[in-house]
């Protein structure tokens, strides 16, 4: 086994990995955090204003869930990526490459489609 | 402060643009003959010596997004909100997710074009490309016309 193939094995299956977390930690709203920028507060975990008094709060605290997404998508990732360096080069020989672009466009598509809500208000 | 980062992170989205339409016309449709043209000198150029210059603008690029973003989440989006431009916070947020997406495809990326496998098909290298050159183009346009919107300091 080679360093190349290794560090492609690496590659392709991150962007992969990456693709399909991201569209599951978007769908379910996983964040592994979430940012409060204009208090300067980070939360572990995805937390949403429950302030049923006063909804309009969320325009006054605004929060960020794109980091913590995106982060919790990079760290699954990074373990399937780090578990197909491990798989004998003869295994993923047999995949398709064009899987990763299949999927990336399916990821793509799905983000799409998750943000459609927005163009119906 | 928010401004200066917003020019550069605009600048290297501008040189980002200009590099991967580049690599991505001369993968698509490489010039055959001594280009004439200037589509045909634009499209004329050593394709794979454009990959590293790619892969540290996207990824500058979208780190200082990622820094203005928390600045736009404060001061730009709730007046958006308020004025009702739903579909272009739409729009903005397809630009995030794609930023995401692209920004963890550049291992891959970097290895199809500097360490190409003789049993990996070009294609696959054309697909990747023409995916980043798609959302490095979606994420200039989207983010031009939010600023256009409604700039910082306004």
């Amino acid at each position: 086994m080679t360093s190349s193939h290794a560090s492609r094995r690496f590659a392709f299956a991150y962007a992969t990995a990456f693709a399909v977390l991201y569209v599951v930690a978007l769908k379910l709203d996983l964040a592994l955090f979430t940012v409060y920028p204009s208090l300067g507060v980070v939360l572990l975990g995805t937390h949403h204003s429950r302030d049923v008094a006063d909804p309009a709060l969320g325009f006054a605290v605004p929060a960020i869930y794109w980091y913590g997404w995106t982060t919790t998508a990079a760290l699954g990732a990074l373990m399937f990526a780090l578990i197909a360096t491990v798989f004998p080069q003869r295994w993923t020989r047999r995949l398709w490459p064009g899987w990763l672009c299949v999927v990336q466009v399916a990821a793509m598509v799905a983000c799409v489609y998750f943000t459609m809500p927005w163009f119906r208000l | 402060m928010a401004t200066v980062l917003l020019i550069i992170h605009g600048l290297l989205a501008v040189a980002l643009l200009g590099a991967i339409t580049h690599q991505t016309l001369s993968t698509l449709a490489p010039a055959r003959a001594q280009p004439g043209s200037f589509f045909g000198r634009f499209r004329a150029v050593p394709s794979a010596s454009y990959a590293n210059a790619i892969v540290v603008l996207y990824a500058a690029s979208t780190l200082l997004g990622a820094v203005v973003y928390l600045y736009f989440r404060v001061d730009v989006r709730p007046a958006l909100e308020q004025a009702g431009h739903w579909q272009t916070l739409g729009l903005f947020d397809i630009k995030e997710h794609f930023a995401a997406i692209g920004l963890a495809l550049l291992p891959a990326y970097w290895v199809c074009w500097r360490q190409p496998s003789a049993d990996e098909p070009a294609r696959t290298r054309a697909a990747l490309t023409s995916i980043l050159a798609f959302i490095v183009w979606w994420s200039f346009l989207i983010g031009h016309v939010m600023n256009n919107i409604r700039g910082f300091g306004s």
